[in-house]
């Protein structure tokens, strides 16, 4: 615990340290896809003031930064920690290498409920939109920064060098934020690309949030989704944890 | 005790490369021991099977007892390391830096802030203590290494050539900190490039080449050292 705790406070303060590319990050990139697709496209798409297309793509929003949040906390610092070492002085650090991974999904798992719930106070000041509830965009929040941060560990170590990993994780990328209903519901779409979106994990999330943000617009069903997403992150921990061992218990990579 | 027991060592590495050919070393507690030996000899391959970061592919390795495979925290808990190659946080400062060391390795404050004031003043790294990794020169960095690696009061020492890139006087404060941990029983295991350290500094010396280890020699007392023993041994090792 201390190390996972003293693990999270390293990276708020190397994030401090860079305060406006965090900023950057974290506000400004989300509020112009808010601004410009949910404000302005949305506007025009309704010929008003858009509420319809808003509250479509507000979520699916707070979905992109609730994948690409821990993408970046988990995936990104262990390649930079490979890149510029630090990742060999975590590794000489007296703790085992689950421990590691704990704290490096904690810390995804932050980044991500931390990254979701700024992108959903922006889509409530600029969009006007805000859930029903907390409980279900917490829940999705959570599970989904931890899939998330499972997911990015996955797709890095999997290949036997980080550059690979790294051409696999912008290989993929792309067509989860932009083919997993993120700036459309699922609903909008016909076969056969309905039934391609639902390979995408990112689909699941930002229906699971439209669910919470309005009930009564078609979405899928969102108690499937809580468990799917439960057993996601329960099938992807192991394959994670096989894949931490592999490249990091014998320090190759 | 022995500090490091290794038997029959191999690390193969993917593509054939065999980096450790039956490697089998005794270092006594409270020794410092120099492993020398030219590029791509083995020497940091095998620094860091003994820190934990590297399986061997066959033979046995106990350090401090333990296995490094096995009992990797106990074993990592117990050694301060400082690799050939910068591994600082390069987005901390220097104080962040040999702060969190602490805190990875679970020490409380009150334990760790005084020492790190400490070797903040004897590695003259105070002035640079809020200093970022990234605007340190070379040398700078090297003594940041070194200080984290003192940090945690360990009983074994990993050190892959230490001392590259520092001034003569910084040089001596280094040699001066090493020796003074072994006289508090510390053990030392040191890879160099430079003789004139592994003189000073060592009981013993053995050479590395090709993955082999191909002589150890004791150098206790003046008269070996001023004859230049480790010199000979090396030359004699590596065939020039």
């Amino acid at each position: 615990m201390d190390f996972t705790l003293a693990l999270l406070h390293r990276h708020l303060l190397a994030d401090l340290g860079s305060l406006r590319l965090t900023l950057a990050r974290l506000v400004v990139q989300p509020a112009v896809y808010l601004y410009v697709f949910g404000h302005v496209v949305g506007g025009m798409l309704t010929g008003g003031n858009g509420p319809g297309y808003a509250a479509v793509m507000g979520p699916g929003i707070v979905a992109i930064a609730v994948m690409t949040a821990p993408f970046g906390a988990v995936g990104g610092t262990l390649v930079s920690g490979y890149y510029f070492r630090t990742l060999e002085g975590w590794l000489l650090a007296p703790v085992s290498l689950r421990q590691l991974l704990a704290a490096k999904v904690a810390s995804g798992v932050l980044y991500g409920t931390l990254s979701a719930t700024i992108v959903a106070l922006l889509v409530w000041a600029i969009l006007g939109l805000r859930p029903e509830g907390l409980l279900l965009p917490l829940a999705l929040a959570v599970g989904g920064s931890a899939f998330f941060s499972l997911l990015s560990l996955v797709v890095l170590l999997l290949p036997a060098t980080p550059d690979r990993g790294q051409e696999l994780f912008s290989f993929l990328l792309m067509p989860m934020t932009f083919f997993g209903c993120t700036f459309y519901s699922h609903a909008m779409l016909d076969p056969p690309f309905s039934q391609l979106a639902l390979l995408l994990p990112t689909t699941y999330l930002a229906e699971g949030l439209r669910g919470a943000y309005a009930p009564s617009q078609p979405h899928l069903a969102t108690g499937a989704i809580l468990l799917g997403l439960a057993a996601a992150v329960a099938l992807l921990a192991p394959l994670a944890a096989w894949s931490f061992r592999r490249r990091l218990g014998d320090y190759l990579w | 005790m022995a500090a490091i027991e290794m038997e029959g060592l191999v690390r193969d590495y993917p593509g054939g490369l065999r980096a450790l050919d039956g490697v089998s070393l005794t270092v006594a507690e409270g020794e410092i021991f120099g492993l020398l030996g030219v590029n791509g000899a083995g020497k940091s391959t095998l620094i860091k099977v003994i820190t934990t970061l590297l399986r061997p592919s066959a033979g046995r390795v106990r350090v401090l007892g333990r296995d490094p495979c096995r009992e990797a925290v106990a074993v990592k808990r117990q050694i301060g390391v400082v690799p050939q190659e910068n591994n600082l946080d390069n987005e901390l400062t220097v104080r962040r830096n040999l702060e969190f060391h602490c805190r990875y390795a679970g020490l409380p404050r009150r334990l760790f802030a005084p020492r790190v004031e400490q070797w903040l003043e004897t590695l003259e790294l105070a002035p640079k203590a809020d200093a970022r990794i990234m605007q340190l020169s070379g040398g700078t960095r090297r003594k940041v290494m070194l200080a984290k690696a003192f940090l945690t009061a360990p009983r074994l020492l990993v050190l892959d050539e230490p001392t590259s890139g520092l001034d003569p006087a910084v040089r001596a404060r280094v040699w001066a900190a090493i020796t003074a941990f072994r006289a508090r029983g510390g053990t030392v295991f040191l890879s160099s490039h430079d003789l004139d350290e592994v003189e000073r500094l060592c009981d013993r010396t053995g050479v590395l080449h090709d993955g082999r280890l191909q002589a150890v020699e004791r150098l206790a007392g003046m008269a070996a050292r001023t004859d230049r023993v480790v010199e000979a041994t090396f030359r004699r090792a590596v065939g020039t």
